[in-house]
Protein backbone atom coordinates (compact mmCIF):
# COMPACT_ATOMS: atom_id res chain seq x y z
CA UNK A 1 0.00 0.00 0.00
CA UNK A 2 0.92 3.61 0.10
CA UNK A 3 0.77 4.59 3.71
CA UNK A 4 5.14 5.29 3.29
CA UNK A 5 4.51 8.05 1.04
CA UNK A 6 1.45 9.53 3.03
CA UNK A 7 3.30 9.55 6.15
CA UNK A 8 6.42 11.14 4.40
CA UNK A 9 4.48 13.85 3.05
CA UNK A 10 2.68 14.52 6.78
CA UNK A 11 5.90 14.79 7.88
CA UNK A 12 6.98 17.36 5.44
CA UNK A 13 4.31 19.10 6.20
CA UNK A 14 4.41 19.04 9.47
CA UNK A 15 8.25 19.95 9.48
CA UNK A 16 7.40 22.92 7.16
CA UNK A 17 4.61 24.09 9.46
CA UNK A 18 6.78 23.82 13.01
CA UNK A 19 10.03 25.46 10.86
CA UNK A 20 7.72 28.65 10.81
CA UNK A 21 6.52 28.92 13.71
CA UNK A 22 9.75 28.54 15.67
CA UNK A 23 11.01 25.29 15.03
CA UNK A 24 10.28 23.61 18.21
CA UNK A 25 9.91 19.84 18.76
CA UNK A 26 6.44 18.57 17.07
CA UNK A 27 4.43 16.82 19.81
CA UNK A 28 1.65 16.09 18.37
CA UNK A 29 -0.03 15.55 14.56
CA UNK A 30 -3.76 16.05 14.02
CA UNK A 31 -5.28 14.21 10.65
CA UNK A 32 -8.63 14.30 9.49
CA UNK A 33 -8.83 11.22 8.16
CA UNK A 34 -12.41 10.09 5.84
CA UNK A 35 -13.62 6.75 5.56
CA UNK A 36 -13.63 6.59 2.21
CA UNK A 37 -9.92 6.65 1.48
CA UNK A 38 -7.97 3.96 1.03
CA UNK A 39 -5.93 4.86 3.76
CA UNK A 40 -5.92 2.44 6.90
CA UNK A 41 -5.44 4.17 10.08
CA UNK A 42 -3.14 0.89 11.59
CA UNK A 43 -0.80 1.37 8.95
CA UNK A 44 -0.72 4.61 8.43
CA UNK A 45 0.50 5.21 12.16
CA UNK A 46 3.24 2.63 11.82
CA UNK A 47 4.58 4.03 8.47
CA UNK A 48 4.91 7.59 10.40
CA UNK A 49 6.79 6.42 13.36
CA UNK A 50 9.10 5.29 10.38
CA UNK A 51 8.91 8.73 8.62
CA UNK A 52 9.32 10.79 10.91
CA UNK A 53 12.53 9.07 12.40
CA UNK A 54 15.29 12.15 12.65
CA UNK A 55 13.20 14.65 12.30
CA UNK A 56 11.59 17.45 14.55
CA UNK A 57 8.01 15.33 13.98
CA UNK A 58 10.19 12.04 15.53
CA UNK A 59 8.34 10.56 18.68
CA UNK A 60 5.09 13.22 18.07
CA UNK A 61 1.62 11.45 18.88
CA UNK A 62 -0.44 11.13 15.56
CA UNK A 63 -3.89 11.43 16.81
CA UNK A 64 -6.84 10.31 14.07
CA UNK A 65 -10.16 11.96 13.60
CA UNK A 66 -12.07 9.60 11.01
CA UNK A 67 -14.65 11.51 9.21
CA UNK A 68 -17.86 9.47 7.89
CA UNK A 69 -19.55 9.70 4.73
CA UNK A 70 -21.47 11.98 4.12
CA UNK A 71 -23.78 11.83 0.63
CA UNK A 72 -25.81 15.05 -0.47
CA UNK A 73 -28.67 14.08 -2.22
CA UNK A 74 -29.22 14.68 -6.05
CA UNK A 75 -33.26 14.38 -5.78
CA UNK A 76 -33.91 15.82 -2.28
CA UNK A 77 -30.52 17.92 -1.47
CA UNK A 78 -30.60 16.58 2.03
CA UNK A 79 -26.70 15.75 3.34
CA UNK A 80 -27.19 12.37 5.37
CA UNK A 81 -24.31 9.82 6.73
CA UNK A 82 -24.69 7.10 4.61
CA UNK A 83 -22.95 4.04 2.82
CA UNK A 84 -22.30 4.89 -0.46
CA UNK A 85 -24.45 1.95 -1.40
CA UNK A 86 -27.31 2.95 0.54
CA UNK A 87 -30.17 4.74 -0.41
CA UNK A 88 -30.94 8.63 1.05
CA UNK A 89 -34.44 8.52 3.52
CA UNK A 90 -36.03 10.18 0.56
CA UNK A 91 -35.75 6.83 -1.60
CA UNK A 92 -33.49 7.79 -4.10
CA UNK A 93 -29.67 6.18 -4.91
CA UNK A 94 -26.46 7.98 -4.86
CA UNK A 95 -25.88 11.66 -5.02
CA UNK A 96 -21.99 13.54 -3.95
CA UNK A 97 -19.44 13.03 -1.01
CA UNK A 98 -19.55 16.38 0.87
CA UNK A 99 -17.32 14.20 3.70
CA UNK A 100 -15.14 11.27 3.78
CA UNK A 101 -12.64 11.20 1.77
CA UNK A 102 -10.45 14.59 3.55
CA UNK A 103 -6.83 13.25 4.19
CA UNK A 104 -6.10 16.03 5.71
CA UNK A 105 -3.15 17.89 8.44
CA UNK A 106 -5.36 19.61 10.22
CA UNK A 107 -2.98 20.97 13.58
CA UNK A 108 0.53 20.16 14.85
CA UNK A 109 1.17 20.58 18.38
CA UNK A 110 4.86 22.27 18.85
CA UNK A 111 7.03 22.36 22.50
CA UNK A 112 7.68 25.80 22.84
CA UNK A 113 11.81 26.25 22.01
CA UNK A 114 13.81 26.58 24.23
CA UNK A 115 11.57 25.27 27.20
CA UNK A 116 13.12 23.97 30.38
CA UNK A 117 10.03 22.24 32.25
CA UNK A 118 9.72 20.21 29.19
CA UNK A 119 6.88 18.40 28.36
CA UNK A 120 7.60 14.62 28.89
CA UNK A 121 6.31 12.33 25.68
CA UNK B 1 4.15 24.13 27.19
CA UNK B 2 2.72 23.06 24.02
CA UNK B 3 1.15 25.75 20.89
CA UNK B 4 -1.03 24.43 18.73
CA UNK B 5 -0.53 25.43 15.06
CA UNK B 6 -3.54 25.12 12.36
CA UNK B 7 -2.39 24.12 9.22
CA UNK B 8 -5.43 22.70 7.12
CA UNK B 9 -3.41 21.14 4.19
CA UNK B 10 -4.28 18.08 2.06
CA UNK B 11 -2.38 15.70 2.47
CA UNK B 12 -2.55 14.94 -1.13
CA UNK B 13 -2.67 18.66 -2.56
CA UNK B 14 0.43 18.03 -4.77
CA UNK B 15 -1.68 15.40 -6.87
CA UNK B 16 -4.85 17.32 -6.37
CA UNK B 17 -2.64 20.80 -7.52
CA UNK B 18 -0.80 18.17 -10.69
CA UNK B 19 -4.22 16.70 -12.13
CA UNK B 20 -5.42 20.33 -12.27
CA UNK B 21 -2.58 21.28 -14.30
CA UNK B 22 -3.05 18.28 -16.63
CA UNK B 23 -6.72 19.10 -16.63
CA UNK B 24 -6.42 22.54 -17.96
CA UNK B 25 -3.32 20.90 -20.76
CA UNK B 26 -5.41 18.60 -22.10
CA UNK B 27 -8.55 21.15 -22.16
CA UNK B 28 -6.33 23.45 -23.94
CA UNK B 29 -4.74 20.90 -26.78
CA UNK B 30 -8.58 19.52 -27.25
CA UNK B 31 -7.60 15.83 -26.34
CA UNK B 32 -10.53 13.53 -24.57
CA UNK B 33 -8.19 11.59 -21.44
CA UNK B 34 -10.21 8.58 -20.10
CA UNK B 35 -8.20 6.31 -17.10
CA UNK B 36 -9.15 2.89 -17.32
CA UNK B 37 -9.47 1.33 -14.16
CA UNK B 38 -10.33 -2.44 -12.76
CA UNK B 39 -9.06 -5.21 -10.78
CA UNK B 40 -5.84 -7.18 -12.13
CA UNK B 41 -6.93 -9.51 -15.22
CA UNK B 42 -9.98 -8.09 -15.74
CA UNK B 43 -9.03 -7.32 -19.73
CA UNK B 44 -7.70 -3.60 -19.60
CA UNK B 45 -5.61 -4.35 -22.09
CA UNK B 46 -7.61 -6.94 -24.30
CA UNK B 47 -10.29 -4.22 -24.34
CA UNK B 48 -7.76 -1.40 -25.16
CA UNK B 49 -5.68 -3.30 -28.37
CA UNK B 50 -9.56 -4.17 -29.89
CA UNK B 51 -10.32 -0.53 -29.21
CA UNK B 52 -7.26 0.62 -30.71
CA UNK B 53 -7.44 -1.25 -33.62
CA UNK B 54 -11.31 -0.25 -34.06
CA UNK B 55 -10.19 3.35 -34.01
CA UNK B 56 -6.50 3.98 -35.03
CA UNK B 57 -7.58 4.58 -38.79
CA UNK B 58 -10.25 7.40 -37.27
CA UNK B 59 -8.93 9.10 -34.63
CA UNK B 60 -5.28 10.25 -33.64
CA UNK B 61 -4.62 8.51 -29.96
CA UNK B 62 -1.92 7.51 -28.10
CA UNK B 63 -1.76 5.45 -24.95
CA UNK B 64 -0.12 5.70 -21.22
CA UNK B 65 0.05 2.22 -19.16
CA UNK B 66 1.15 1.84 -16.34
CA UNK B 67 2.07 -1.50 -14.33
CA UNK B 68 4.63 -2.24 -11.12
CA UNK B 69 6.63 -3.92 -13.58
CA UNK B 70 7.68 -4.89 -17.48
CA UNK B 71 6.41 -3.55 -20.58
CA UNK B 72 4.54 -6.58 -21.83
CA UNK B 73 1.31 -4.27 -21.98
CA UNK B 74 3.00 -1.66 -23.92
CA UNK B 75 4.33 -4.44 -26.09
CA UNK B 76 0.63 -5.28 -27.04
CA UNK B 77 -0.74 -2.00 -27.42
CA UNK B 78 2.34 -1.16 -29.63
CA UNK B 79 2.17 -4.01 -32.11
CA UNK B 80 -1.30 -2.40 -32.75
CA UNK B 81 0.35 0.79 -34.06
CA UNK B 82 -0.69 2.60 -31.28
CA UNK B 83 1.61 5.22 -29.53
CA UNK B 84 2.52 4.14 -26.12
CA UNK B 85 4.04 5.08 -23.28
CA UNK B 86 5.16 2.31 -20.60
CA UNK B 87 5.13 3.55 -16.97
CA UNK B 88 6.78 1.45 -14.14
CA UNK B 89 5.91 2.27 -11.01
CA UNK B 90 8.07 0.05 -9.14
CA UNK B 91 5.84 -1.11 -6.31
CA UNK B 92 3.08 2.05 -6.18
CA UNK B 93 -0.21 0.63 -6.68
CA UNK B 94 -2.25 3.18 -8.50
CA UNK B 95 -0.82 6.25 -11.11
CA UNK B 96 0.05 9.73 -9.63
CA UNK B 97 -0.86 12.79 -11.80
CA UNK B 98 2.58 13.79 -12.11
CA UNK B 99 3.54 10.83 -13.72
CA UNK B 100 0.89 11.31 -16.49
CA UNK B 101 2.32 15.04 -16.70
CA UNK B 102 5.52 13.64 -17.36
CA UNK B 103 4.64 10.97 -19.82
CA UNK B 104 2.26 13.19 -21.72
CA UNK B 105 4.92 15.24 -22.80
CA UNK B 106 6.18 12.49 -25.10
CA UNK B 107 3.47 13.07 -27.28
CA UNK B 108 2.33 16.37 -29.09
CA UNK B 109 -0.81 16.79 -27.15
CA UNK B 110 -2.68 19.33 -29.88
CA UNK B 111 -2.03 16.51 -32.20
CA UNK B 112 -3.82 14.03 -29.95
CA UNK B 113 -7.96 13.84 -30.13
CA UNK B 114 -7.98 10.33 -27.57
CA UNK B 115 -5.55 9.59 -25.07
CA UNK B 116 -5.83 6.52 -23.01
CA UNK B 117 -4.13 5.98 -19.63
CA UNK B 118 -4.30 2.25 -18.32
CA UNK B 119 -4.45 2.00 -15.10
CA UNK B 120 -2.64 -0.39 -12.72
CA UNK B 121 -4.96 -3.28 -11.90
CA UNK B 122 -6.11 -2.63 -8.57
CA UNK B 123 -9.57 -1.80 -7.45
CA UNK B 124 -9.08 0.63 -4.58
CA UNK B 125 -6.07 3.38 -4.85
CA UNK B 126 -6.67 4.47 -8.15
CA UNK B 127 -10.37 5.97 -7.88
CA UNK B 128 -8.96 8.47 -5.15
CA UNK B 129 -6.35 9.95 -7.70
CA UNK B 130 -7.68 12.07 -10.18
CA UNK B 131 -4.96 12.17 -12.99
CA UNK B 132 -6.93 15.22 -15.07
CA UNK B 133 -8.51 13.30 -16.64
CA UNK B 134 -11.86 13.75 -18.52
CA UNK B 135 -13.58 10.28 -17.39
CA UNK B 136 -13.03 7.59 -15.60
CA UNK B 137 -14.05 4.48 -16.76
CA UNK B 138 -14.07 0.91 -15.01
CA UNK B 139 -14.13 -2.76 -16.42
CA UNK B 140 -15.35 -4.95 -14.45
CA UNK B 141 -15.61 -8.90 -15.75
CA UNK B 142 -17.91 -11.62 -15.25
CA UNK B 143 -15.72 -13.57 -13.67
CA UNK B 144 -14.91 -11.58 -10.24
CA UNK B 145 -17.97 -12.02 -8.59
CA UNK B 146 -21.22 -9.80 -8.17
CA UNK B 147 -20.33 -8.69 -5.10
CA UNK B 148 -17.75 -6.25 -6.21
CA UNK B 149 -19.78 -2.70 -6.43
CA UNK B 150 -20.54 -3.61 -2.42
CA UNK B 151 -17.70 -4.45 -1.50
CA UNK B 152 -15.42 -1.86 -3.38
CA UNK B 153 -18.11 1.25 -3.76
CA UNK B 154 -15.86 4.10 -4.53
CA UNK B 155 -14.72 2.96 -7.92
CA UNK B 156 -17.86 2.19 -9.12
CA UNK B 157 -19.37 5.56 -7.98
CA UNK B 158 -16.29 7.72 -9.52
CA UNK B 159 -16.27 5.60 -12.82
CA UNK B 160 -18.82 7.53 -15.45
CA UNK B 161 -18.96 3.97 -17.71
CA UNK B 162 -18.89 0.40 -16.65
CA UNK B 163 -17.89 -2.13 -19.02
CA UNK B 164 -19.00 -5.48 -17.40
CA UNK B 165 -16.57 -7.45 -19.85
CA UNK B 166 -16.03 -11.64 -20.23
CA UNK B 167 -20.00 -12.02 -21.17
CA UNK B 168 -18.56 -14.92 -23.48
CA UNK B 169 -17.92 -16.73 -20.19
CA UNK B 170 -20.77 -15.68 -18.29
CA UNK B 171 -21.93 -19.57 -19.12
CA UNK B 172 -19.39 -20.78 -16.89
CA UNK B 173 -20.06 -18.75 -14.26
CA UNK B 174 -22.60 -18.27 -11.06
CA UNK B 175 -22.10 -14.36 -11.80
CA UNK B 176 -26.08 -12.70 -11.57
CA UNK B 177 -25.48 -10.08 -13.91
CA UNK B 178 -28.76 -7.87 -12.20
CA UNK B 179 -27.49 -8.44 -8.96
CA UNK B 180 -24.58 -6.97 -9.98
CA UNK B 181 -25.92 -3.84 -11.96
CA UNK B 182 -28.49 -2.84 -9.36
CA UNK B 183 -25.77 -2.27 -7.03
CA UNK B 184 -23.93 0.05 -9.67
CA UNK B 185 -26.05 1.76 -10.00
CA UNK B 186 -27.43 1.74 -6.96
CA UNK B 187 -23.96 3.58 -6.18
CA UNK B 188 -24.08 5.35 -9.36
CA UNK B 189 -27.35 6.29 -10.86
CA UNK B 190 -26.22 8.04 -13.68
CA UNK B 191 -23.69 5.26 -15.54
CA UNK B 192 -23.55 4.22 -18.70
CA UNK B 193 -23.23 0.18 -18.66
CA UNK B 194 -21.53 -1.41 -21.90
CA UNK B 195 -21.76 -5.48 -21.81
CA UNK B 196 -19.21 -6.81 -24.03
CA UNK B 197 -16.19 -9.46 -24.62
CA UNK B 198 -12.85 -8.01 -25.29
CA UNK B 199 -11.58 -11.19 -26.77
CA UNK B 200 -14.72 -12.02 -28.91
CA UNK B 201 -15.49 -8.33 -29.74
CA UNK B 202 -19.20 -8.67 -28.84
CA UNK B 203 -20.90 -5.74 -27.90
CA UNK B 204 -17.95 -3.44 -28.94
CA UNK B 205 -19.90 -1.06 -31.38
CA UNK B 206 -21.95 0.01 -28.65
CA UNK B 207 -18.59 1.07 -26.50
CA UNK B 208 -16.77 2.62 -29.54
CA UNK B 209 -19.89 4.52 -30.27
CA UNK B 210 -19.89 6.10 -26.82
CA UNK B 211 -16.27 6.58 -26.88
CA UNK B 212 -16.31 8.62 -29.82
CA UNK B 213 -19.24 10.88 -28.60
CA UNK B 214 -17.59 11.59 -25.76
CA UNK B 215 -14.28 12.28 -27.49
CA UNK B 216 -16.37 14.41 -29.84
CA UNK B 217 -17.97 16.62 -27.14
CA UNK B 218 -14.59 17.08 -25.79
CA UNK B 219 -13.21 18.76 -28.48
CA UNK B 220 -16.69 20.68 -29.22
Amino acid sequence: MHEIGVAQRMVEIAVAAGSANGGGKIIALRLLLGTLTCVDPATLSFAFTVAARGTPAEGARLDVERVAAVLRCAACGRDEARELLTACSCGAHGGDVVRGRELRLDAVDLDEPFSTTGSTP
Amino acid sequence: MTTEVTVAQDVLHDNARDAAANRARFRAAGVYVLNLMSAPGAGKTTLLERTVEALKGKLRLAVITGDIATTRDADRLAAHGARVVQLNTGGACHIEAHQIASAAQTFALDALELLLIENIGNLVCPAEFDLGEHDKVMIYSCTEGHDKPAKYPLMFKESRALLLNKIDLLPYTNFDVDAALADARALNPQVEVFQLSATQGTGFDAWLGWLENRVAAARA
